[in-house]
């Protein structure tokens, strides 16, 4: 497993980042951490483009994307994610405040992968993260991939 | 109408009434052709009462005064009416000669006269005089009657007068009188329909006057029977001489008179009763004082007309202000249910009515004295059926006796429909009055036995009492004006109400709208900082394993704060969004739900001795993720509140009723005192401190609000220390409802 991917974080609050970013690092997991703060930077970086056009190649592992973001918002990410050819098998977490159901709906409409309400008690976030970069990250071997 | 007596008045409508052929013998009847002037017809017994030898073909000055009373009509224009032309002496007798014309020639009718006493002009003219000077000054109906009859007995030396009054279904009343005491009295008494057959009141109608000099008379007839001008019998509709029917004559003799006069009162076009004088011995009137009655029953009607226009008009303006009142009141009210529960008098007032009803979208309303709301229902779906807008009846027993109409409260209805699609409509009852109408006579004809096409009238006009029932008193038109108006205003008011209801509806949407957003917010940035307040302090915590316990404390207690807080903030989101989802509706199992609930609680209470009772439960008709949170909450809660208890007892039982299923829920616990009972459901109504007895207080509100939303009902009942009860009523299927 020398060229483990990346896992690329979306999320616009600095305070959801660095809870985001402890709860991973508690999981130990190897992997690169990416953090995109925006839709639109997120976006740069699965495109490869604007300020991540010379970035090293390879889709991320997972995409840990908060729903609610600036300029561009996690729907719309996972809407052309999911709506391109290659990077639709990218698989994607969608991590929100939100319980709104309408949101969990269009989001699975969309593709999404998973859908996590954040729980208010950092033990069961910190379950949850877990949870899912040891699934998505370690153990879910992408599909053969050609460039 | 029974059998027999429709055939007796099939009979009765044959009767040749206008073309007897024959006439009444005190006088002679002529008529000359239309064109050349010459005899056509004549009554047989014209050339003995004329003394003259009366011939067909011959003119009228051929005849004994003929050529004065020939240059006398020559002046005079004929009209269709009878006129009298004036008094001849033919032969040292004295004739009244009255003319008139009809398409088969000119008739010429000769009546002995009058003696000069009563016979002029000068006699009558000062008693007319009177009688027309007392006319229209302030006079009541039953006054204006009374002098009627009394002036046309001095006028025409009859033993009795009555006058006679038609009743909507043309029985008749007597409602003045006036006699000598020979004949008997029969005022107050009723007369059947049927003793003056409809084409009877069709004659009345036309020709306004009718002597019958003596029921016992010969016929004379016409002669020869059919007009040379069309070949028809003579038209005698119009003639003071025709002959009457032999089953009036019998009439006549079986009431114990020999002779009759009546004089039509035709009020606006309609015959709305009778002079009617009688005497036991033959009796004749002269054409000169038959005029003067004539003109004495024509002022009467103009002044009856008058009279039933002012109390119309007085009826009218009393309605009027009895409905701008209750309109404005209506108008005013924040329904219509309301406006007319809020004025009943004003409501029965608007038609005279002792109870009303009203059936409506919202329910029943009524006022006064009514029939139970079953039979309004009933109805009101029977008035629906009906074709006219308005059904107004004062026998609603008679016209529909399947409703079986309770006819103490009902035996009269007025109803106006509201509306074309649904069974909406007004009603206003009065109840039964039962009346004695004493009858002159058992009021039925008789059929001869041996011939049944001859007909006898009655031979009795002995008073005959009958207890008439199951009838109100009858509805004026103005009652159905009134009605109408009535619904025509609640129509308006319907339709200003749904104006501003959708209205208020675009603005709910628009709010609702406006909280759906707040609440998509709330939902991402409230929850946010009370998260991180959880997560920095665990993690504050983490790195330093070795905090005194003071902070150690502290820190434990910001983070039970961020957490309930949290908790609260996810609580409030599901009650909103409680009243925006829709209802997915299916069977749902509600023993699976109380598994599932007893699953996830028991995991929470492992510790706890808890006996769990659950009886048979029905399947409901609801939405599923609803009820299982319903259930979830209720079975929640009395855990929670037998935490106290050595050993709880959560008891749950469920049965199908009549239109509704209904579970309840009940435990052994803490209980609570009634009096609180009403803040039970209320959001963030507690009855027991946080400390001992944790959560947000929205749990029940949730509950009920699930509740609510399925149309159904939920109570409690509890007693303090001895456990609660929370019972929940759910409407079966609409489906299963109707079947």
């Amino acid at each position: 497993m020398s060229d483990l991917r990346p896992i690329l974080l979306v999320e616009d609050s600095a305070k959801d980042m660095e809870l985001t970013l402890a709860a991973l690092a508690k999981c130990q997991l190897a992997n690169d951490i990416i953090v995109a703060r925006d839709g639109a930077e997120a976006l740069d970086y699965v495109f490869c483009r604007g300020i991540h056009e010379n970035r090293d190649p390879g889709d991320p592992a997972v995409v840990l994307l908060d729903l609610k973001l600036p300029k561009v918002d996690g729907l719309e990410v996972l809407e052309q994610l999911k709506g391109d050819a290659m990077l639709r098998r990218i698989p994607v977490v969608m991590l929100t405040s939100s319980r709104e159901e309408r949101d969990l709906v269009r989001s699975y409409e969309l593709g999404v992968n998973a859908f996590v309400v954040k729980p208010v008690d950092f033990g069961a976030f910190f379950e949850a993260i877990q949870d899912l970069g040891m699934f998505w990250a370690i153990l879910n071997e992408p599909p053969p991939r050609v460039r | 109408m029974p059998e027999a007596t429709r055939d007796l008045d099939a009979i009765c409508a044959r009767e040749p009434i206008r073309i007897p052929g024959a006439i009444q013998p005190h006088g002679a009847l002529l008529v000359f052709h239309p064109v050349d002037g010459r005899l056509t017809q004549a009554s047989a017994n014209a050339s003995s009462c004329l003394e003259a030898d009366v011939r067909i073909g011959m003119r009228l000055c051929d005849l004994p005064g003929g050529v004065e009373l020939s240059s006398h009509l020559a002046s005079w224009d004929f009209v269709a009416e009878p006129v009298f032309v004036r008094t001849y002496e033919i032969s040292a007798r004295r004739y009244d000669v009255s003319v008139h014309r009809t398409p088969q020639g000119a008739i010429v009718e000769y009546e002995p006269a009058d003696p000069p006493r009563d016979g002029s002009h000068a006699v009558q003219y000062p008693g007319t005089r009177a009688f027309l000077m007392q006319l229209g000054h302030g006079q009541s109906l039953a006054e204006l009657c009374a002098t009627v009859a009394r002036h046309t007995r001095q006028l025409t030396g009859f033993s009795r007068v009555l006058v006679y009054r038609f009743d909507p279904e043309w029985n008749g009343k007597v409602i003045a009188e006036d006699g000598d005491g020979t004949l008997p009295s029969y005022l107050d008494l009723h007369f059947p329909a049927s003793d003056i057959p409809a084409q009877a009141r069709q004659l009345y109608l036309l020709n306004r006057i009718r002597l019958i000099r003596t029921a016992a008379y010969e016929p004379s007839p016409i002669v020869p029977d059919t007009s040379p001008v069309d070949g028809r019998p003579l038209d005698l509709s119009m003639s003071a001489l025709r002959s009457v029917s032999s089953v009036h004559l019998e009439y006549m003799r079986n009431m114990g008179t020999a002779s009759s006069m009546s004089v039509s009162l035709i009020v606006d076009g309609r015959l709305w009763g009778l002079i009617s004088c009688h005497s036991a011995q033959p009796h004749h009137v002269g054409a000169q004082a038959r005029a003067a009655c004539e003109l004495i029953g024509q002022m009467m009607a103009l002044q009856i007309g008058a009279l039933e226009r002012a109390e119309v008009a007085s009826r009218a303006v009393e309605l009027k202000q009895i409905e701008v009142t209750l309109l404005s009141r209506l108008s005013e009210s924040l329904s219509v249910v309301q406006g007319l529960r809020d004025n009943p008098d004003l409501w029965l007032k608007l038609a005279s009515a002792q109870g009303a009803a009203a059936v409506l979208d919202e329910g029943i309303v009524t006022a006064g004295v009514v029939p139970d709301e079953a039979f309004i229902q009933k109805l009101a779906a029977w008035i629906y059926e009906q074709t006219d807008e308005v059904v107004a009846t004062e026998r609603l027993g008679e016209l529909a006796p399947e409703l079986g109409a309770p006819e103490d409260v009902a035996s009269g209805i007025l109803a106006v429909r509201i509306s074309q699609l649904r069974a909406n409509c007004l009603i206003w009852f009065r109840p039964e009055r039962v009346q004695l109408v004493s009858w002159g006579g058992e009021p039925r004809k008789v059929a001869d036995v041996q011939e049944p096409e001859r007909l006898h009238p009655r031979q009795s006009f002995g008073t005959w009492k009958q207890l008439v029932k199951g009838r109100s008193l009858p509805w004026s038109d103005i009652d159905v004006l009134g009605a109408n108006d009535l619904r025509n205003a609640i129509l308006n008011v319907v339709l200003r109400q749904a104006e501003e209801r959708s209205k208020l509806i675009e603005e709910l949407q628009r709010s609702n709208k406006e909280l759906e957003a707040f609440s998509y917010s709330v939902s991402h940035d409230l929850r946010a900082p009370f998260r991180h307040i959880v997560g920095f302090s665990e993690l504050l915590r983490d790195r330093n394993g070795d905090m005194d316990e003071r902070s150690q404390h502290y820190l434990a207690n910001i983070i039970d704060a961020a957490m309930s807080a949290g908790r609260l903030v996810d609580d409030l989101l599901s009650f909103s969004q409680l009243g925006r989802h829709s209802l997915a509706l299916a069977n749902v199992d509600v023993v699976k739900l109380v598994e599932e609930a007893r699953r996830t609680l028991e995991t929470e209470q492992a510790a706890r001795k808890v006996h769990w009772d659950v009886g048979p439960l029905p399947v409901v008709w609801g939405d599923h993720a609803m009820l299982r949170q319903a259930i979830l909450n209720l079975c929640s809660n009395a855990l929670k509140y037998t935490r106290t208890c050595e050993e709880a007892v959560i008891r749950i039982k469920g049965e199908k009723l009549q239109g509704e299923t209904v579970i309840s829920i009940g435990d052994n616990g803490v209980g609570f005192d009634m009096a609180y009972v009403g803040k039970l459901f209320g959001v963030f109504q507690r009855l027991h401190r946080a400390e001992e007895f944790e959560g947000t207080g929205i749990g029940l509100a949730l509950t009920k609000r699930i509740i609510d939303r399925h149309g159904g009902w939920i109570k409690a009942e509890g007693e303090l220390g001895k456990g609660a009860t929370f019972t929940f009523g759910l409407p079966v299927r609409d489906k299963e409802a109707t079947t």
